[in-house]
């Protein structure tokens, strides 16, 4: 607060505590607050509040209360440049009861921070064979929801190395708000083995301050197939074949169909078969594949989990 | 058969008339009751109490407990009003499953070829190898399991309609003994319709007959506090009750009896037998009733005791819950509020329910993974309440969160919009995951997730799903990557049910009080009862028949000089 010469003071203070962190081109809503010793109400009268820009505008002053005037809610909007923007809030010399206020004046820096971006990756394809290339797809989004079309995610390789670039569509990804997407192209590396690899987002082009964005996303490479793994899954009680299970041989994976069999291409190797159906239970099996194999399973139903799961009919 | 009387006018009587006109007549408290129970005063802490009605027997609750306390008072005699705080009867019951666990050899039994005696239904329940058994009070399981085919033959009499086939039980029952009711036949009245709440049927037949019997049922009437000739000492009164603004106390001749139903509702007295029950745990059958601990509260105020409280905290009850029907705030796993029930405004949503938890991942309040999803024992509840890690709140665990995406949505048919989700706090949608985290704002979320360290579960998980192994928590087989846009959170916090201990009674349901005597004058059954871990229905309704039958004869008792 200051005060001019000249009668009494006035305190301002506004209703949250400063300086106000605003990402670029957001707004913020604020209450200022006006009170004097004497608890004077000043409902009615209005304070001016001067932008960054020079652009003045004036908000009453509408509640008092144990000795205290506030205005409604007014919107700061923040500018869309990095750094500390000064809104000055002035309440001009008045006169109450026969006693002369003082113009008080109240400055509210406003640090303006960059807005956000954030990224979302899918379609990895998981397990990929060594030395094959991949499609992937890669997606980024504003916080202030600023179309990012044209902008490009790079994909990285745990050395650093870019793997594969994609640039932004024209138009969001559908089901979203302004997810903006890309495919990217990338080859596995030539060894297998879990591979974690990183896309980022610059933002540095946007009009808008934004940050830019990091994700990390993971691959399973594995040796190219050699055989089929061929496997049925029956009910135990009743023999008939169970479709829509999932089967997994760590990466590798495979669903059953309508006659309850699943075929998976995997290389040599020692393998753990395992299963998974909503209602349905197999213990896992060891599998060992040295050629061409079929594996019968016979699978324990077990009672779906229904609503009152602790009683059977 | 007397009748639950109005006072014609509030005259009042002073603790020290009420007394000496007793002791003039020389037969103390019964000749008082017997002049007319509106002339009857009692102190209660703040001075003398004025009746504004009066019956042998008052019953707080009309639940599964209440309704059979007071059909049976009635049906020995007693004049009865029965008062619930809600704006219809039935209590919990009335969104049970119906599921009534009765046995001992009844007609039923027979007919389906079920050998099965009260001795074997005692041993049953005092099994030490059984935590629904291990701690029980033995007097009670006696007296329980020979009350088991009276209460049977009491529910057929009264307009109880069973289905004829047993469920299969995995409590400590050794031989069929779960037999469901047959749901209410007006949907509007039983307000989770056509999903299977056949307790409806339970309690809205049990409702018809005590209403055909002359028993008053006061909804809306809020029991406050229970008066007792002196605030430790003497015999029970009566109890007071606030109906909208306005009290109205109640004169009990004979006896209260207590069926309020339970505490989980009540978050200071849950957490007397475990701390870890913070606020942002729910409660089923909320928020058609709350079970706020009125009873035991009203009780411990003039010296009732609790009782075996070990049941309470039995790592193997259904005390708390994993919820089924997650993105809504009560997801209990056997009620859903269809947007065409009354209770829907209150509920706001059905909820998504959930077929195979391997479309999700849990997330507690700091976004971060902490048990096997598609576990729902109690290890799983165990680290759901765990220390976060939150310096503010080190008791209870925070919310728990569902993460997944669009292809979760699709696999499990999903439409994830109101009227299934309640995005007021309870489901919310981004189109990335850090944006999902900056997105959950929840009364019980003190604090933002942090779109960094969601993001990082999400990713680490992918990894173990690529990878074909949790290496964290041991999911068995990770199927499924949560990345396919947009991202989903919703509330799955568990969702507590059974109160599993309760008030001290004896095997008449007479409350004892901390120095193990009787309290004359009141009774407590159901789930407010203590000594007794059976989840369901059939200990409700055998101890609330006990009670009312020896509310209704104690005059009798009391002339006698007995209690």
């Amino acid at each position: 607060m200051t005060e001019e010469s000249g009668g009494a003071l006035v305190h301002l203070t506004v209703s949250e505590p400063l300086p106000l962190e605003v990402p670029a081109g957001d707004a913020r809503a604020i209450m200022a607050r006006a009170s004097c010793p004497d608890g004077r109400d000043r409902t009615g009268m209005a304070i001016a509040v001067t932008a960054p820009d020079g652009r003045t505008a004036t908000h009453v002053f509408a509640l008092h209360a144990d000795g205290v005037s506030e205005t409604a809610a007014i919107t700061l909007a923040a500018p869309p440049h990095l750094g500390v923007h000064v809104f000055r809030f002035t309440l001009s010399p008045h006169e109450i009861a026969g006693t002369h206020y003082a113009q008080a004046v109240l400055d509210v820096p406003v640090c303006v921070t960059p807005q956000a971006t954030s990224l979302a990756v899918w379609d990895v394809p998981s397990p990929v064979v060594a030395g094959t290339r991949f499609v992937i797809k890669a997606g980024a989004k504003s916080t202030a929801g600023v179309a990012l079309a044209g902008g490009a995610i790079e994909v990285c390789t745990e050395t650093g190395d870019i793997a594969g670039r994609g640039v932004l569509s024209d138009a969001p990804l559908q089901d979203t708000g302004a997810l903006y997407w890309t495919d990217i192209q990338l080859k596995a590396p030539r060894t297998e083995g879990m591979v974690t690899w990183s896309a980022r987002f610059e933002a540095s082009e946007l009009n808008l301050p934004h940050d830019g964005a990091n994700t990390s996303f993971s691959v399973a490479v594995v040796r190219p197939p050699e055989h089929v793994l061929s496997v049925r899954v029956i009910e135990q009680a009743t023999a008939e074949p169970i479709p829509d299970v999932e089967l997994r041989l760590g990466a590798y994976r495979g669903t059953t169909g309508a006659s309850g069999l699943a075929e998976i291409a995997l290389p040599k190797g020692r393998y753990e078969l395992r299963l998974w159906k909503v209602g349905f239970e197999a213990p896992p099996r060891p599998v060992e594949i040295g050629a061409d194999a079929f594996v019968e399973i016979e699978a324990l139903v077990v009672p779906e989990e229904d609503p009152d799961a602790r009683w059977r009919m | 058969m007397s009748k639950p009387t109005r006072a014609s006018g509030k005259a009042e009587v002073n603790r020290r008339n009420f007394l000496a006109r007793g002791a003039a007549a020389g037969v103390g408290v019964v000749a008082i009751a017997g002049t007319g129970a509106h002339e009857a005063t009692a102190q209660n802490g703040n001075g003398s109490i004025k009746w504004d009605y009066a019956a042998d027997v008052v019953v707080i609750g009309a639940g599964v407990a209440g309704l059979p306390a007071a059909i049976t008072a009635r049906d020995n005699g007693a004049s009865v009003i029965i008062v619930d705080e809600n704006f219809d009867i039935g209590g919990r019951g009335i969104l049970s499953g119906g599921r009534v666990q009765v046995g001992g050899g009844h007609a039923l039994q027979q007919k389906l070829g079920i050998k099965d005696t009260p001795d074997m239904l005692f041993n049953d329940w005092v099994r030490f190898d059984h935590s629904e058994s291990r701690y029980a009070d033995r007097d009670l399981i006696r007296v329980f399991a020979d009350e088991n085919v009276p209460t049977y033959d009491f529910l057929i009499e009264n307009g109880v309609e069973f289905i004829e086939k047993p469920i299969r039980s995995p409590d400590a029952s050794t031989v069929d003994r779960i037999f469901v009711t047959k749901e209410w036949h007006i949907p509007s009245q039983v307000y989770a319709p056509r999903r299977g709440r056949n307790g409806s049927g339970l309690v809205r037949r049990m409702e018809e007959s005590a209403r055909k019997k002359g028993v008053q049922i006061f909804l809306k009437h809020k029991m406050t506090s229970i008066v007792r000739e002196k605030h430790n000492a003497g015999r029970v009164l009566g109890i007071v009750t606030i109906a909208g603004s306005n009290p109205v106390n109640i004169q009990a001749r004979k006896g209260v009896i207590i069926a309020t139903g339970g505490h989980t509702g009540n978050v200071n007295f849950r957490r007397i037998f475990d701390p870890r029950l913070t606020e942002e745990y729910q409660q089923a059958c909320s928020p058609y009733v709350h079970q706020g601990a009125d009873g035991e509260l009203a009780a411990m105020d003039i010296g009732a005791s609790l009782w075996s409280t070990a049941n309470q905290t039995v790592d193997e009850a259904a005390q708390i819950t994993k919820t089924r029907h997650i993105g809504c705030r009560w997801g209990y796993s056997s009620l859903v509020y269809e947007p065409d029930s009354p209770m829907f405004q209150q509920a706001r949503a059905t909820g998504l329910t959930v077929r195979d938890w391997q479309n999700m991942i849990f997330v507690n309040q700091n976004g971060k993974r902490f048990w096997d999803e598609t576990d729902g024992s109690h290890g799983f509840f165990h680290a759901a309440m765990a220390y976060s890690g939150d310096k503010t709140k080190l008791n209870g665990g925070g919310p728990i969160w569902a993460i997944f995406d669009a292809d979760a949505v699709t696999r499990e048919k999903w439409k994830p919009e109101p009227p299934h989700v309640d995005r007021d706090g309870y489901f919310f949608s981004a189109d990335t995951i850090p944006e999902l985290a900056a997105s959950i704002k929840n009364p019980y979320q003190k604090a933002p997730i942090s779109g960094a360290a969601l993001q990082e579960t999400v990713n680490r998980y992918n990894g173990f799903v690529a990878a074909g192994a949790d290496a964290d928590f041991k999911k068995p087989t990770p199927l499924y990557k949560i990345e396919k846009p947009p991202f989903y959170a919703a509330w799955t916090t568990p969702i507590l049910h059974d109160t599993l201990t309760g008030i001290r009674t004896n095997t008449d349901s007479q409350v004892i009080d901390i120095r193990g005597e009787v309290i004359p004058g009141l009774y407590c059954a159901g789930e407010s009862q203590g000594g007794f871990a059976q989840h369901g229905l059939t200990r409700c309704i055998v101890f609330g028949r006990i009670a009312g039958r020896h509310a209704a004869r104690r005059q009798i008792a009391e002339t006698s000089g007995a209690r």
